[in-house]
């Protein structure tokens, strides 16, 4: 995430009198809205977990020549998958693993995950990536949070209308089905 | 409360005549719908009852065309409902898109002497708008497998018998596939069949040239490749069991209750749960059935001339069980003792996959609502095995998509663009094997728990046994030495722990039989001793095969009610 949408995240928090996380309307511009809860208004999470998961959302999938997660309403989804499909210990242990990679971030370079430098919390993430993708961080129930994060992340941007129709390939009505057909002539993974 | 407690006698007999129909039919699933169209299309006057609420086509599927960002929780429900679906979700197919049409298993209890997955959904159409739509002929061989081999009794029909039934309900449903000119899985009369993608192909051609005999087709599915019967053709958009707003798969709403309908002789009541079978000592015949309203728990008794049982297997069994009298202490029809015992299902959750090189710039287009199916090959011809009878295997090929991304390496833009391009191609199996049955394998009712509409719990007590367990090592081993055969690499098998009943393919607790010593139904599917009811659901079956069993049921159906007509005709019933 840039730091003029920080700076617009906290002004429209202002407007609004409460935090909330508004992040690019660049999906909305080319025509798919993104979930609902786009404009966030965490019940959930607190304030700085809100933060955290925006951020980190935003650096496994960010805004290239399509919306990122932000954009795509992807913390908003995390946090309806954690709070309402989640139940009391796997939110719990959501949470701690949230509470725990901001504690790492903050050992390794002295300030919250949210407050760091977008190039720092890429780099971070990417180290805790290679770590869990090779099984290290297993907490007690041997699933690492960042692969959980990971996967809500792809799994709430590709379930999105933005993921799905802008970043992967996706047709509402197909018509037929062709079981062998040139790659070219679909260009894209299916989305679903 | 009865009629008779409340209105004095010239009423009742108004009341009575207001509520007297020619025919009854007591469920609206895949059989029940049948039994419904052909018993209006013959002139009858019928009493379409079903325990749960009307579902119209396709008004009623609210889900049917949402997007997956529609869906909230990417279509997974919460805590709470999977304790409301505690059973049903054993399936692991219950979801946000789907879960009105599931049995709420908190107002449906029964009791598991033995772990029994009893998968149901209580609405007008029953199962039928959720079923897996894969729809294979019996053929002589299954038939004729109980006598040959002496297990338990023999079928009282040969393949002859049911064939041209076969044809006429496939000629209304509407079941695309391949003719493959297979003796032991008998060609349908097909709708132009669905593509294997290359994968599958590429499969089929490595099957049939390793292992002589086997065969790979594309799945004989109940979906309409072109527009059928009034029925639109299916837009791969694979969403199913959420009710297809084009009417491109077959279910009673949208195929059978309609034309039930157009003939004006069907009265079609919802929120009917049916309770009992009234036998009449002294007709010697069932003169009607008491129902249960649903909604207000009032008692109403309804009255016909001929009764058709289509309340699935095991609904059917428990009303006959609960219908006793002098004549029948032990539930109507049941002097054999056979009722409620001998239920089989299939047994799946055991196979294999792996992954395939190459194909890297091939893909497809459209959600296939269908895969593949092979062909039963154990014990055919000199493929002997060690148990008796066999398994087909159901399964597909893809190729990998965006959540291969979860477990890369790379996050970010790296990330985002490598999920762009599929994946490697990766085909699954399982197996789906036949049952055989047991008289040790039954229900009962427990009289003294009854649930909050008043009937007494089910109890089931059932289980695979040896050659069914046998059976398993061959279906897993087997899957993965096809796919080791066609050029797959890291396969591997897999053998899930299922119980009776996970394949909602339950059947036999009203066996077909000649003898009323040792069955419950006729040849005809009438109860041995009580000429006027018909059970045509898959309670009837005598022997499980190994094939996806609606298509039988619906033939059975057809067969039945039109004989019913022509006994009705001559006044033998």
């Amino acid at each position: 995430m840039s730091m003029d949408r920080k700076e617009a995240i906290k002004r429209t928090a202002l407007i609004m009198g409460g935090i909330v996380f508004a992040p690019s309307a660049l999906g909305v511009l080319k025509g798919c809205t993104a979930r609902p809860g786009v404009d966030w208004n965490p019940q959930f999470f607190n304030t700085d977990q809100a933060r955290l998961i925006t951020d980190l959302s935003d650096i496994i999938i960010p805004d290239t020549d399509t919306p990122g997660a932000a954009a795509a309403g992807v913390p908003a989804f995390i946090e309806e998958m954690v709070s309402t499909a989640y139940d009391e210990d796997a939110q719990n242990q959501f949470l701690s693993g949230l509470d725990a990679f901001n504690s790492l971030a903050r050992e390794a370079h002295g300030n919250d995950y949210a407050d760091l430098d977008p190039e720092v919390q890429y780099q971070f993430a990417d180290d805790q990536n290679r770590a869990a993708v090779g099984g290290e961080h297993l907490d007690e129930e041997g699933t690492a949070f960042f692969l959980q994060m990971k996967e809500l992340t792809l799994m709430g941007y590709f379930t999105s209308e933005v993921g799905a129709k802008e970043t992967l390939r996706y047709e509402k009505v197909p018509g037929r089905y062709e079981g062998c057909i040139p790659f070219e002539e679909v260009g894209k993974t299916w989305a679903t | 409360m009865k009629f008779s407690e409340i209105f004095p006698m010239n009423l009742n007999l108004k009341a009575k005549k207001k509520n007297t129909y020619d025919a009854i039919v007591v469920g609206t699933g895949i059989s029940g719908g049948w039994a419904a169209k052909e018993l209006t299309e013959n002139g009858l006057n019928t009493l379409v009852l079903d325990r749960g609420r009307n579902v119209r086509h396709p008004s009623d599927y609210p889900t049917a065309t949402m997007e997956p960002w529609d869906l909230p929780r990417n279509n997974r429900i919460t805590p709470e409902d999977e304790e409301k679906y505690h059973i049903q979700n054993r399936t692991g197919w219950v979801n946000e898109a789907t879960k009105h049409w599931w049995a709420v298993d908190t107002d449906q209890p029964y009791i598991e002497k033995n772990r029994f997955d009893w998968i149901r959904g209580y609405h007008v159409g029953g199962r039928s708008l959720m079923w897996g739509r894969q729809s294979y002929r019996l053929s002589q061989m299954d038939f004729e497998a109980n006598a040959r081999e002496g297990i338990a009794i023999d079928w009282p029909i040969r393949y002859e018998d049911i064939e041209p039934w076969y044809d006429y309900v496939e000629e209304f449903a509407g079941i695309s596939g391949q003719p493959e000119g297979l003796a032991h899985l008998p060609d349908s009369k097909f709708l132009p069949a669905m593509e294997l993608n290359c994968v599958e192909q590429h499969s089929r051609e490595k099957i049939a040239e390793h292992f002589n005999g086997r065969l790979m087709t594309i799945g004989r599915v109940a979906n309409l490749t072109q527009p059928h019967s009034g029925r639109g053709a299916c837009q791969f958009r694979n969403k199913c069991n959420r009710g297809c707003p084009y009417g491109a798969y077959f279910s009673s709403n949208s195929s059978t209750l309609p034309a039930a309908e157009r003939t004006g002789n069907m009265t079609l009541r919802p929120n009917s749960i049916v309770n009992k079978v009234i036998y009449d000592e002294e007709l010697g015949r069932a003169t009607g059935i008491e129902v249960i309203d649903a909604e207000t728990l009032d008692v109403v008794e309804y009255y016909a001339r001929i009764i058709f049982l289509n309340a699935s297997a095991i609904n059917s069994t428990l009303i006959m069980l609960n219908s006793r009298s002098n004549r029948f202490p032990d539930g109507l029809g049941n002097d054999s003792g056979e009722l409620g015992h001998n239920i089989m299902d299939h047994h799946y959750r055991v196979g294999a996959s792996g992954a395939i090189e190459g194909f890297e710039d091939r893909y497809y287009w459209g959600r296939r609502p269908n895969g593949f199916y092979i062909a039963r090959f154990a014990n055919i011809g000199n493929d002997r095995r060690d148990y008796l009878r066999g398994f087909g295997y159901q399964g597909s090929a893809s190729r990998e998509g965006w959540w291969r991304g979860v477990r890369e390496l790379s996050i970010g833009a790296e990330l985002k663009e490598f999920v762009q391009t599929p994946g490697q191609w990766t085909m699954g199996m399982t197996g789906f094997g036949e049952v055989l049955p047991d008289h040790r394998n039954h229900m009962y009712l427990d009289f003294d728990q009854t649930d909050k509409f008043g009937q007494p719990l089910i109890v089931f007590d059932c289980e695979f046994r040896e050659n069914e367990l046998n059976m398993r090592e061959d279906m897993k081993n087997d899957a993965a030495e096809m796919l080791e055969a066609a050029g797959f690499k890291d396969v591997t098998t897999y053998d899930q722990e299922t119980g009776m009943g996970l394949g909602i393919h339950e059947m036999g607790t009203a066996r077909m039989g000649r003898d009323p010593q040792t069955s419950v139904l006729n040849e005809w599917n009438q109860v041995h001793a009580c000429k006027n009811v018909f059970v045509t659901d898959g309670a009837c079956m005598t022997s499980s095969a190994c094939q996806n069993p609606s298509l039988t049921y619906m033939a059975l159906t057809a067969r039945a009610a039109n004989y019913a007509v022509e006994e009705l005709n001559k006044q033998n019933i």
